[in-house]
């Protein structure tokens, strides 16, 4: 016992903070406080009063002002034989309950105020308590190596991302020497397309049907767009409407006619009547699926404009005149192509000539250049995709996964737990969720936004299955199902290390804000020390301050 | 904000409309004759009572209404006038719509509100020296007082020491609207059946033609929001104006929401331009510095000048409003204001019932106080739990929750008593139920709490959920014990549980059947340790007229809701009351003390348990206002009275919060609440240093237990306030006679003025007499009179201790009260001008009904500069049977401490006293023990401790310091 050196004067006995007050030892633990600290009364509660938390006058202890009155022990020592030594608050000393939470053999009661007796428990106590820290420790070695093969899956996880990011790196590359070869292609094709000499307005060379079918063609792209506009503003109407006439609902049955206002009973009665009304005829899932048909690529549908449009262009009359360089030998036809092309260049750019291939007029563009440039287009997109995807990997990487990057191997698991008439969920790093038993709608109560540490001070129950105390990782949830009359629901999720994941606690702390106490190894051993570890060594280091 | 349009004003309350009107005529006309006079040969005076004839004379007809008139003169010097309807009384009238309400004019509220303090007086008797037209009664203390009958117009000048007083009718004023049949207008010629539809039409005609003397147009029904009241009585108003010549304040009436000195009520600067109203209601959402009725109604007012007290009882539970005007007169018209003195002016107007009132006549404010609940009994001793801190939310919304919140207190070192249960414990607002999925384990839960002897208390209201598969509701319909409509059917309207029904507790078999339900057999889940809130008592019906019953509801025995409105709260928490003592089993002898909150109350609503001042807000006003509240509660009999610490709706600052502790400690019943919708916070959540601020708030409240104990052990014997107003403690005192924002706890001389303004670091604290003060956390001296200022940051509550007192206290922070039980005592004898000081301790087991039977402690401490010594002497009565016990039990409680602030110079150097001990009789020899002398520095008082002097609480001794 480190003070027990100061009780060891057999004459005289010296306040440990206020050295220079010292009584005969007949004060010592005569149940009247007479050191500033409290250090001659450790086996009584007659300094239990010095504290911040109480209120004070001059008279309170013998001492001075200004004096030290920080209390010098931390408790009423309990020594709890054949179990843990523990410090007892002094408030809790004679007060005629015996504390066998923390003080099993009962000596804090010693004075047997109002006849208490507080027999010595501490053998029973002691025994379950091993039994219990023995699960405890055992579950938490179980635990300590869920954790390690959790680990061990996160880095998995984590080689996956980065072997990801780096095909990705290569794939892009690839993507955007694509993209370079393919902007080329289209400059030359439309270079090609500009030697061309005869260009008409119609780009491809097709007969009347031809330019039926390019018609027929846009007005059908048109009202497909449209069609799908109006099913999308539909849609979005549908469930705006949806969401309204829930929130009517639940205001009626939630609002307090106690209040007796005029415009909300208004609101309620005109509700009643409207849902009371024919709603007209119920969406019906085959217009939707005729819908989706319509709406589907005229290929789909059984309609390929192409068969009726397209590549006979190379085929029509007049390019076939036109062709005439593949008559002549090819060293001359390379001549007279090169001597054409330069005579229509020169004509385009003194104006001579219109200009068919600079898109000036989108109808005008060759289907040579429309092809390439769709190539063009699906290589830049691929460069995007590969781009996004590569983004997301990366973000990924840099995500606050926790320490050693554990939760990556828990993402989107769920547990839950039945509470009253809900059954609650968290899914890791997603959301956490209501359901009720009896059936109806989940609520949504919170998702996910960040990894957080928070301090927290509880008792640890027996079976380990609590917070402890110090800091924890939680999981903050936000932005949940709104509450009527209240905020968004949201979630803090704290996190203990526990054997397996399992919600051990969910409370409603005030209205829509959620606490819950989640077990799960991903926590174990982190931040110092488990829940149960600091509990342990607390307990255990007694010994080593006395 | 308060909606005022659910709430009537006195134009939209026809009795009220009426008498105003029928007051200004009186009052404006000059040759104004009151239509009442007393036939001088009917008067009867016969031991103690004066009785005789007031007749009325209608006007237009010239016919004489007879009504019969009481003067009773009782032992305690109380005046009682009584006036009755003599067509009425004899059941002489007709009913309209076939209704079965009783005839009469309720007769029955001194039932509930008067339970002794009625012996009549056999010393009063007419005086042969009365003046021609009037009849003269002495009666009171030593004769002093007088009763002066004029007869024509009739009227009563009650005088003391041959000054007059009170006035009773002195402006003519009286009006009892006697019964009449309904006659039909001649003018539109309509058939009988055709009445009803006209009926509901002229309520809501204004009147126009104004040269009709009296405005009919709400005789016989009435609307407002939507309901109609069919008056099948027609109208039966009583109004009476009281006069207090020479006094300035007019205190009580409660409950409003305002300054504990009433303010006038016709307009005006600053003045209210609507009168005071009583007519329980649950109004949501309550303003400030308002006339506006409340949940609560006390018919009882006293008036105060210097150095006098008078006061009266307006015993009606109908609906009632007064009117106060205040008149400046001059003794002498050329002296300018010297000897001027203003006249306090009231008139009382009631919708129904008997004009019954009692008159006191003081001096002193505990006299007339004393006289008060000597009539309507006096404050409940409560057990110690229900004075020490509850933890209340709606709510805790599971049994783990609770516990959690338990475990949490312990943790954090903060005490509490008691914790609360909302309305959601409930399976469905089924009272008596519990939610089987939140609160699966209610037993478990009560058990963990008594552990640490606290206490659950658990809300149980009087609407019973209209819905099949319950058998409370089953039982309340086949056995009719519910309150009835006007067609004397079941009555079904709205509340927390949807449709319900309404225990009618006026009904003895009601009150039976309720008084069973408590039972623990019945009510599973409850134990020893559970106590009941009553809310919602008003009644509160969400779908009422002004959000309560309509008027010609019928409940027991046909007397109408309109008779009884206001007692009907008390009816409800008289039987659960009841019902707290009857769940213990015959057998078991160790009956404890119940405790019963309740909302809605009336005169003698004291006697059953505590009231708080229902919902507040959490803004500074709210808190700056429950102090006149409290206090104004307090000289109206019921001193068991709280407010919501922190504010019931919204969200308080930090600082609010803390302060709002700082308040709380000093209210009678200390108790943090919180809506549903706020955010959680328990004391524990305020985080630093807002939590050890509270804590030690808390902590004050717990050692001054003693304290309050004995307070509350007095208000149980004399009906005194727990915490005083200034006019209270100093009647002599006219500049005080306002204040009402700082308070005396006990007869302890303890002076707080809490802060209750945001950021405010200094309190001015009034001093009313030429004595030392010191401050009770660093014993800095003031000396009175006059103002001074205090510092206040935010950790500290501004809290002075007047010399000439002691006090005692248990410095020991436990987790309970109850855990205090053998704790040791501190005196702190605290020495003013005169050098000596005294003090009382009431202390028992704080339970049990043992202190019926002597298990208690009584004593006086007192310091007497003369011979320099501290002695304590037994005030208890002779022993009784469990004396001894008690007395054997708290043998080895002893004093530990002997605190003196102001202790003599002369002390300087002195290290010991001398303490003598009376052991089975007698004296022992002296033992020294050590003291421990300060001398002064700085503004703070010299201070002395003796250490240890070890005496028994219980028992006599002498400590002597010379």
């Amino acid at each position: 016992m480190k003070v027990a050196k100061f009780y060891k004067d057999a004459a005289s006995f010296t306040c440990i903070s206020n050295p220079s007050l010292s009584f005969p030892v007949s004060r010592l633990n005569d149940d009247y406080c007479d050191c500033p600290d409290g250090s001659d009364e450790p086996g009584t509660s007659a300094c239990a009063h010095l504290s911040p938390l109480s209120p004070h006058t001059p008279a309170d202890g013998a001492g001075a002002a200004g004096s030290n009155t920080t209390l010098a022990l931390p408790g009423f020592y309990c020594k709890n034989k054949g179990h843990i030594p523990t410090y007892v608050p002094f408030t809790s000393v004679n007060d005629g309950i015996c504390d066998y939470e923390v003080c099993c053999d009962g000596s804090e009661e010693w004075e047997g105020v109002g006849g208490v007796k507080c027999e010595d428990r501490c053998q029973s106590i002691g025994k379950e308590w091993r039994k219990q820290d023995e699960a405890r420790q055992k579950s938490l070695g179980n635990a300590g190596k869920k954790r390690k093969e959790l680990v061990a899956e996160a880095g998995r996880l984590r080689k996956q991302v980065e072997d990801r990011i780096q095909s990705l790196g290569t794939e892009m590359e690839g993507s955007e020497i694509k993209v370079k070869q393919l902007e080329q292609e289209v400059a030359e094709v439309e270079r090609k397309e500009k030697g061309k000499v005869v260009r008409g307005n119609v780009p491809k060379k097709a007969g009347k049907l031809g330019v039926l079918v390019g018609l027929a063609k846009q007005r059908t792209e048109e009202l497909r767009e449209t069609l799908e506009r109006v099913r999308g503003e539909r849609d979005s109407s549908t469930s705006r409407l949806q969401e309204l006439e829930g929130i009517l609902s639940t205001f009626k049955e939630e609002y307090n006619p106690n209040f007796n206002d005029e415009g909300v009973k208004r609101a309620v009665r005109a509700w009643e009547d409207y849902a009371a009304r024919d709603k007209g005829p119920e969406p019906e899932a085959a217009h939707d699926r005729d819908l989706d048909a319509i709406t589907g690529s005229d290929k789909d549908n059984g309609l390929d404009w192409e068969e009726y449009e397209g590549d006979d262009e190379s085929e029509s009359e007049t390019d076939k005149v036109y062709a005439f360089e593949s008559y002549l030998p090819p060293s001359l036809r390379g001549w007279v192509d090169q001597k054409l092309r330069d005579l229509r260049v020169t004509l385009v750019d003194s104006g001579i000539l219109a200009d068919t291939t600079a898109g000036s007029s989108s109808g005008g563009e060759s289907k040579a250049v429309t092809d390439a440039k769709n190539r063009l287009t699906a290589a830049e997109k691929e460069v995007e995709k590969h781009r996004k995807s590569l983004n997301e990997h990366q973000d990924d990487l840099a995500k606050d996964f926790g320490p050693d990057d554990v939760f990556r191997a828990l993402k989107d698991q769920c547990v839950s737990t039945d509470a009253g008439e809900y059954t609650y969920e968290v899914c890791f790093l997603s959301k956490t969720t209501q359901k009720p038993k009896k059936g109806g709608g989940h609520t949504n109560m919170g998702n996910f936004v960040r990894l957080e540490r928070i301090v927290v001070d509880d008792e640890l129950p027996p079976n380990g299955k609590g917070l402890g105390s110090g800091e924890r990782i939680a999981m903050k949830h936000e932005n949940g199902q709104h509450c009527w009359n209240g905020p968004n629901r949201s979630t803090m999720v704290v996190l203990a290390c526990s054997e397996s994941n399992e919600v051990w606690k969910i409370v409603e702390e005030e209205k829509c804000v959620y606490r819950m106490e989640v077990g799960t190894p991903a926590v174990c051993e982190v931040l110092g020390a488990s829940a149960a570890g600091v509990e342990g060594k607390k307990a255990g280091g007694v010994r080593d301050e006395l | 904000m308060v909606k005022h349009e659910n709430f009537k004003t006195c134009a939209q309350s026809g009795f009220c409309k009426r008498n105003r009107a029928y007051g200004d005529t009186a009052l404006s006309s000059s040759n104004w004759a009151a239509p009442y006079s007393l036939d001088p040969a009917s008067v009867k005076f016969e031991k103690g009572i004066l009785t005789g004839t007031v007749s009325k004379t209608i006007a237009n007809t010239g016919e004489a209404v007879r009504l019969p008139l009481t003067v009773a003169f009782y032992e305690s010097g109380t005046a009682r006038v009584t006036i009755d309807e003599e067509r009425r009384q004899k059941g002489e009238i007709e009913l309209r719509h076939n209704s079965k309400a009783k005839k009469q004019r309720y007769n029955e509220a001194e039932k509930w509100a008067i339970v002794g303090g009625t012996t009549v007086s056999t010393g009063a008797a007419t005086s042969k020296a009365a003046e021609k037209g009037t009849t003269k009664i002495v009666y009171g203390p030593a004769s002093k007082f007088e009763a002066v009958i004029r007869h024509t117009p009739f009227g009563v000048e009650f005088k003391r020491d041959g000054e007059t007083q009170v006035k009773l009718n002195d402006r003519g004023l009286l009006n009892m609207e006697h019964w009449r049949p309904k006659v039909d207008k001649p003018a539109p010629e309509k058939k009988e059946g055709e009445e009803e539809k006209k009926e509901g039409e002229e309520a809501v005609v204004v009147e126009s033609d104004k040269e009709i003397a009296e405005d009919d147009g709400t005789w016989w029904d009435e609307s407002f929001g939507g309901n109609t009241d069919s008056k099948p009585r027609g109208p039966e108003a009583v109004a009476l104006d009281i006069e207090f010549p020479g006094y300035e304040h007019v205190y009580g009436a409660a409950e409003h929401a305002g300054p504990l000195s009433l303010k006038e009520t016709r307009g005006g600067d600053g003045k209210y331009s609507e009168p005071y109203r009583l007519y329980n209601s649950d109004v949501f959402e309550y303003e400030m510095d308002s006339p506006m009725t409340l949940y609560g109604a006390i018919p009882f007012m006293q008036a105060q000048k210097k150095d006098s007290t008078v006061g009266v009882f307006w015993l009606n539970a109908a609906e009632t409003w007064i009117d106060i005007t205040k008149t400046t007169t001059s003794a002498n018209p050329l002296s300018f204001g010297i000897g001027s003195s203003v006249t306090t002016q009231t008139h009382w107007i009631s919708e129904a019932g008997l004009l019954d009132v009692f008159v006191f006549l003081g001096p002193k404010p505990q006299d007339v106080i004393g006289a008060y609940t000597e009539l309507t009994g006096y404050t409940q001793l409560p057990q110690q739990f229900a004075i020490a801190y509850h933890q209340c939310r709606w709510n805790y919304v599971t049994d783990e929750d609770v516990r959690d919140v338990d475990r949490k207190f312990d943790k954090h070192r903060i005490p509490y008593d008691v914790i609360w249960l909302d309305i959601e414990y409930t399976e469905g607002k089924k009272y008596f139920t519990w939610d089987p999925m939140t609160f699966p384990d209610p037993l478990g839960m009560n058990k963990q709490l008594d552990e640490h002897e606290r206490k659950l208390v658990a809300i149980i209201d009087p609407h019973i959920k209209n819905k099949g598969n319950y058998p409370i509701v089953e039982e309340l319909k086949s056995k009719d014990l519910a309150v009835h409509n006007k067609d004397d059917n079941i009555y079904e309207g709205w509340c927390w549980p949807g449709s319900s029904y309404w225990i009618d507790c006026f009904s003895p078999k009601g009150r039976e059947w309720w008084k069973g339900l408590f039972r623990y057999d019945k009510f599973r889940g409850t134990m020893k340790n559970v106590f009941i809130w009553n809310d919602m008592n008003e009644p509160s019906v969400f779908n009422g007229p002004e959000t309560t019953m309509p008027k010609d509801n019928l409940h027991h025995d046909h007397w109408e809701h309109r008779d009884v409105h206001n007692i009907n709260g008390m009816t409800l928490v008289n039987a659960t009351f009841d019902a707290l003592l009857a769940r213990d089993k015959v057998e078991d002898k160790h009956h404890v003390r119940p405790f019963v909150l309740t909302r809605s109350f009336y005169s003698g609503s004291q006697r059953l348990g505590a009231m708080w001042t229902g919902d507040n807000q959490a803004a500074w006003p709210h808190l700056e206002a429950s102090i006149p509240m409290l206090l104004s509660m307090g000289v109206s009999g019921f001193p068991f009275a709280g407010a919501d610490v922190g504010g019931f709706f919204g969200n308080p600052s930090k600082e609010l919060l803390t302060r709002w502790y700082q308040a709380g400690a000093f209210y009678p019943f200390f108790r943090g609440h919180a809506h549903i919708d706020t955010r959680r916070r328990e004391p524990y959540l305020a985080g630093e240093p807002y939590t050890q601020i509270i804590t030690q708030a808390l902590r004050l409240r717990y050692a001054l237990l003693p304290a309050w104990y004995t307070a509350f052990h007095e208000a149980s014997v004399s009906g005194a306030p727990i915490i005083r107003p200034n006019y209270y403690v100093h009647p002599g005192d006219e500049k005080g006679f306002g204040i009402d924002d700082q308070f005396y706890l006990g007869s302890y001389g303890l002076l707080a003025k809490p802060v209750t303004k945001e950021g405010q670091e200094g309190q001015d604290i009034y001093l009313a007499d030429k004595e030392k003060y010191y401050d009770y956390f660093d014993f800095w001296t003031y000396e009175g009179p006059g103002t001074v200022n205090v510092a206040a940051p935010l950790d500290t509550i501004p809290f002075l201790m007047q010399g000439g007192h002691i006090i005692p206290r248990r410095d020991r922070p436990r987790r309970s009260s109850g855990l205090m039980r053998y704790d040791p005592f501190t005196l702190v004898v605290v020495l003013g001008n005169s050098g000596d000081a005294e003090g009382t301790l009431y202390l028992d087991d704080g339970e049990s009904f043992d202190f019926q039977e002597g298990g208690y402690i009584h004593r006086r401490f007192s310091y007497a500069s003369s011979t320099s010594t501290l002695m304590s002497e037994d005030l208890a009565a002779a022993a009784g049977k469990k004396t001894k016990e008690y007395l054997k039990q708290m043998e080895k409680v002893r004093v530990e401490k002997v605190i003196i602030v102001g202790a003599p110079a002369a002390w300087k150097g002195k290290g010991e006293v001398e303490v003598s001990e009376e052991q089975s009789g007698k004296i022992s020899a002296a033992r020294k023990v050590s003291l421990d002398w300060h001398d002064k520095e700085d503004g703070k008082a010299a201070w002395a401790v003796v250490r240890d002097p070890g005496v028994q609480i219980g028992s006599g001794w002498k400590i002597a310091f010379a």
